[in-house]
């Protein structure tokens, strides 16, 4: 029987998403103190999606593996943080966790009321599911006026029929990669790494600022949507226009700390976005209005 | 005459076949119970009475036998396509062979009065049909681009399309090239290059072949407007169902690569001569 499956998988392995691609191995010329950063990067992300995944990650990182400019911790923290932006938090990750959790725990968790429980917007929900079947739901979402819903899942390997229910949403990870979370997510990384890009050309003391903007991006949620809204408003505010030459901000690593100490829990920005302004007004006091005498 | 103990008629006809007259005897028995097809269902029905031959002394055609013998034939005929058709390797023969299938079937379920099984294989006869003149004129087109202008038009029906809002960046540099782009419209830019690229031009479409698969700028629009995508996948399908189609377009693309770097020599060449001319100073 099991070899009949093992042919039907191998069989269906297109259409199943099966990953049977080679373990990839950290890139060479990787400094010793990034090897363990890498490699434990390396099994999360075959963990999380598979070896393909993996290989993509070892090909991101090695762009700046032996670039001037970029020194063992850099690459350390760009090894890390690629990692944990790479196996972002959806509901198929969580169930992953939930899972990897329960095979761990010796004695079965008993079921609790709230911790297992976890909120997110509907939006957040049907995009982690294959854009061709998401895209039609969130049609109709947004026509009815509900892409903003909470909803609230709970995560419970508690007893048999939770367990069997977390091993089928954590299953489809198999068709991830062809998410709508997954498409902003890889802009996302792909935009990051751009900035680490320019960072060193333009300005290599900034390099390791724009590297640590990734942390501020965390979790799922709201959390995870302000964490992002705020790091697209700094780029877009300082860091792309001071690359692209139309802000002369001398020292872009100050003025990221400084909008990063501005960064409130408030969705509308407020704080964080008057901040910005004003570092924009410090660095270009011609384009100011003058103060009336 | 009736043939004692057996219960059956037999009736002795005279027929006249072939171009010198002779004349064939042939028997022929009918069951007990059916003497005829109109017999055994309207049997008693006013004005049908027993058969009765014409006056040429030809029997009428049992065409219900007929009509069975044509379906078991056509029925034979189609597995004999439905297995040649399982075992083409490419996309065009196979096509060919499932369009001849549904034909056979077609003509099968007509005769057997199968009219279900005759509609499916009208939709599928319509649908491989179609499939065949896409592949078909695929080819063609690649084959005309290699020998004219080298575009990459023919792509287009198998291309999505996304509209660009400005600012948007399509793809960055170093990243890892899985589609190629067809602008249709708006304005689009080479970051680092800065050279804008025209409406109908083509982007990405060496990515595919260069073993590190790497993108060597980032483009970005800066006009809104409209552009057509196409993944790596999708092409490398095309090429796998079709090494007609994977020839032309490995030719393509190599015209393409040699069109480039003449332009850059050219460029070169362009940037060369002033200097080569230069008066020296006195």
């Amino acid at each position: 029987m099991a070899s009949v499956l093992s042919s039907l998988r191998y069989l269906l392995a297109d259409v199943i998403g099966d990953d049977d691609a080679a373990v990839p191995s950290p890139p060479e010329n990787l400094p010793a103190d990034a090897v363990p950063v890498v490699t434990e990067a390396i099994a999360r992300l075959i963990d999380y999606q598979g070896p393909s995944y993996a290989q993509l990650y070892v090909d991101r990182l090695k762009r700046f593996v032996g670039r001037p400019g970029v020194d063992a911790a850099d690459l350390d923290d760009i090894a890390r943080l690629m990692a944990a932006r790479m196996s972002y938090e959806d509901p198929i990750r969580i169930a992953q966790l939930k899972l990897a959790e329960h095979a761990a725990a010796a004695v079965p968790t008993p079921a609790s009321t709230d911790g297992d429980r976890k909120r997110f917007r509907i939006d957040e929900l049907i995009g982690a599911l294959p854009a061709v079947a998401a895209e039609p739901v969130l049609d109709v979402l947004e026509w009815v006026g509900w892409t903003h819903a909470p909803v609230s899942i709970r995560y419970s390997a508690a007893n048999r029929f939770g367990v069997r229910r977390l091993k089928i949403e954590a299953g489809l990870k198999r068709w991830r990669l062809f998410s709508i979370r997954y498409a902003k997510e890889r802009v996302w990384v792909e935009r990051w790494l751009h900035m680490i890009d320019r960072a060193l050309t333009k300005q290599p003391q900034a390099t390791r600022a724009i590297i640590r903007t990734a942390d501020m991006i965390q979790g799922y949620g709201s959390v995870y949507r302000h964490g992002l809204a705020d790091w697209h408003a700094i780029v877009d505010g300082l860091v792309k226009p001071t690359f692209d030459g139309v802000l002369p901000l001398a020292d872009l690593t100050g003025a990221i700390a400084e909008a990063r100490a501005a960064i409130l829990p408030d969705p509308r920005q407020v704080a964080l976005k008057r901040k910005i302004a004003e570092i924009r007004a410090r660095a270009l006091p011609e384009a100011t209005p003058p103060v009336p005498a | 005459m009736e043939r004692s103990g057996k219960g059956c008629k037999e009736r002795t006809l005279t027929r006249h076949f072939g171009r010198h007259g002779r004349e064939f005897t042939t028997k022929r028995r009918l069951s007990p119970y059916i003497k005829s097809r109109h017999e055994h269902y309207d049997i008693g029905a006013p004005g049908l009475g027993p058969v009765e031959l014409p006056q040429n002394g030809l029997a009428p055609m049992d065409t219900s036998t007929l009509a069975e013998h044509a379906g078991t034939a056509g029925a034979l005929f189609a597995s004999v396509f439905v297995v040649a058709t399982t075992t083409m390797r490419t996309m065009i023969p196979l096509r060919i062979f499932g369009i001849l299938t549904n034909i056979v079937l077609i003509i099968s379920s007509i005769a057997t009065r199968n009219y279900p099984t005759g509609l499916l294989h009208c939709v599928l006869l319509v649908m491989n049909s179609y499939r065949l003149h896409q592949m078909l004129q695929l080819v063609r087109d690649v084959k005309r681009s290699v020998n004219s202008d080298l575009s990459m038009d023919w792509l287009k029906p198998f291309m999505t399309e996304r509209n660009c809002m400005a600012g948007e960046i399509l793809f960055y540099k170093d990243e890892k090239a899985e589609e190629l782009f067809y602008i249709v419209s708006g304005r689009y830019r080479l970051v680092e290059s800065g050279i804008e690229l025209p409406v109908g031009a083509i982007v990405g479409e060496l990515g595919m072949l260069s073993p590190s698969n790497l993108r060597t700028q980032s483009l970005e629009c800066i006009e809104p407007g409209t552009i057509l995508s196409v993944s790596y996948s999708k092409v490398e399908e095309l090429y796998v169902q079709n090494p007609e189609f994977g020839f032309y377009f490995l030719r393509l693309s190599s015209a393409r690569l040699f069109q480039n770097l003449a332009k850059a020599e050219e460029r070169l060449a362009q940037l060369t001569a002033p200097a080569a001319i230069a008066p020296k100073p006195a």
